[in-house]
């Protein structure tokens, strides 16, 4: 526990510690559950790796993805859910697969794929925190991987077509804020007065989306609708984040 | 659950004769409605609804369990008879091949496990193995098994959309053959799960005499 926890993560912007859903996943939890980490954001020199990102680097282990690296920590005994009951703790598997199958595909649409916001936004927030020539290559693979996924899982080829996806996954974008917000309710947290796996989860996916300035925002429009995420955000931005605000 | 008069037809051609290429579909009519979510939809706006008696928050509950089913167990049903080689050789592909003349059979064969080794490559699961998968279900069950807990359905006394979904997988995860048992064996290990199991099958089919849960 007293080997030194770095976590190699993109950067933050627009108020956030950092623009990327999962790697914003993780950090929240690391803050939640005590966890000390050594935050290395990614930056234009040719230290480090950027795929896979967010990546836990401890001196014998090297975890990738949200779920894992949140596994390890609790192994090492960061554990944000240890007052949940059992229940709580299915609800939460079960909440975390609705944002990944309901919310992610929009998300990452609004980021990713369309247009405007990906040449306008996107692409040089990301070129720019890549060396060259890896700039050029880089944003383009990740938006062709958002745009695969967001394809394979909402329609079977060769039925499919993105307008009518696109239609759809908005629709299950909305639905889902919008289950959200009821369940969180008026509560500060999703199980009570403090924040757990979920909450991290629910934060890393709705921050990037509430307050990064795209052009084409009809996903932010509905989610600055529901105001108790939007004070949900908030709280933890303030609460646990106030100190790193001068990132960018 | 609904009671509603249902005749099931099998069809080797059902995945193209769906209107978004997925199966099950229903032809009521002079329409056809494909997938769980939409016939949900459909059969609630004739006038028929399990879930209508849910609160908003436990609406959200049970669309959040039944995206945990989708997510997970879905995905491993595909991972286990798609991606496991030796499930896919004994089993798979003869079978999704069936009805098919030769060369037909082994193709369609091929080009299906093709999109589905697309798929999950797309959402993460290429690299999985199989021990990670079983994992995985494993998990999902545990979720389940905490949720349903001592209650008879999932929602207490009255069974809704989720309970039909749960068991829809976890019966044809129990009653099917295959090259190992292991995916069962997970299920099994949770009591309350079987005797869900078991009870909506004598409940609800008992008249076509196939009980096969023993």
């Amino acid at each position: 526990m007293a080997a030194p926890l770095e976590l190699s993560c993109w950067g933050g912007g627009w108020g956030l510690p950092s623009v990327h859903s999962e790697s914003l996943v993780v950090m929240a939890y690391a803050k939640f559950s005590g966890a000390p980490l050594k935050v290395i954001v990614i930056d234009g020199t040719w230290r480090g790796s950027r795929g896979d990102v967010p990546i836990l680097t401890t001196e014998d282990n090297i975890v990738s993805q949200p779920a894992k690296i949140l596994n390890f920590l609790r192994k090492q005994k960061y554990n944000a859910d240890y007052e949940l009951s059992a229940k709580q703790g299915a609800d939460t598997l079960a909440y975390i697969a609705l944002l990944e199958e309901k919310l992610l595909p929009a998300v990452l649409h609004t980021f990713w794929v369309e247009t405007d916001n990906y040449f306008t936004v996107t692409k040089p927030w990301f070129a720019s925190r890549i060396p060259f020539p890896l700039s050029l290559i880089l944003p383009g693979r990740m938006s062709k991987g958002a745009l695969n996924r967001i394809l394979l899982t909402r329609g079977q080829p060769p039925l499919y077509h993105l307008r009518e996806v696109e239609a759809q996954i908005y629709k299950d974008a909305k639905e889902c804020l919008n289950l959200l917000s009821n369940r969180l309710g008026t509560s500060q947290f999703f199980f009570g007065d403090t924040p757990s796996t979920l909450d991290a989860y629910v934060f890393g996916f709705l921050a990037p989306l509430y307050k990064v300035q795209f052009p084409k925002i009809q996903l932010q429009k509905h989610l600055k609708q529901l105001s108790n995420l939007c004070r949900f955000c908030d709280d933890i931005l303030n609460s646990y984040f106030r100190l790193s605000l001068g990132d960018g | 659950m609904c009671n509603l008069p249902v005749k099931v037809v099998c069809r080797a051609n059902a995945e193209y004769m769906s209107p978004s290429g997925k199966v099950p579909f229903i032809h009521v009519g002079n329409q056809v409605v494909s997938e769980l979510g939409p016939i949900v939809q459909f059969v609630k706006a004739k006038g028929h609804s399990l879930s209508d008696g849910l609160d908003e928050v436990q609406k959200a509950e049970m669309k959040a369990y039944m995206e945990l089913v989708n997510n997970m167990l879905l995905t491993a049903e595909l991972y286990l008879q798609w991606c496991d080689e030796a499930t896919v050789g004994e089993i798979t592909h003869t079978r999704y091949g069936s009805p098919y003349p030769w060369p037909l059979n082994h193709i369609l064969a091929y080009q299906k496990q093709w999109e589905v080794k697309r798929k999950m490559k797309a959402i993460g699961w290429g690299k999985k193995t199989l021990d990670q998968v079983l994992e995985d279900v494993d998990q999902c069950c545990q979720a389940l098994s905490q949720r349903l807990g001592t209650q008879p359905y999932f929602f207490n006394k009255q069974p809704t959309e989720l309970d039909a979904l749960v068991f829809g997988h976890l019966y044809t995860i129990l009653t099917t053959q295959l090259t190992n048992d292991e995916l069962s064996e997970k299920v099994k290990n949770y009591s309350n799960l079987l005797a869900f199991c078991r009870r909506i099958e004598q409940h609800y089919f008992e008249d076509r005499g196939k009980g096969r849960l023993s």
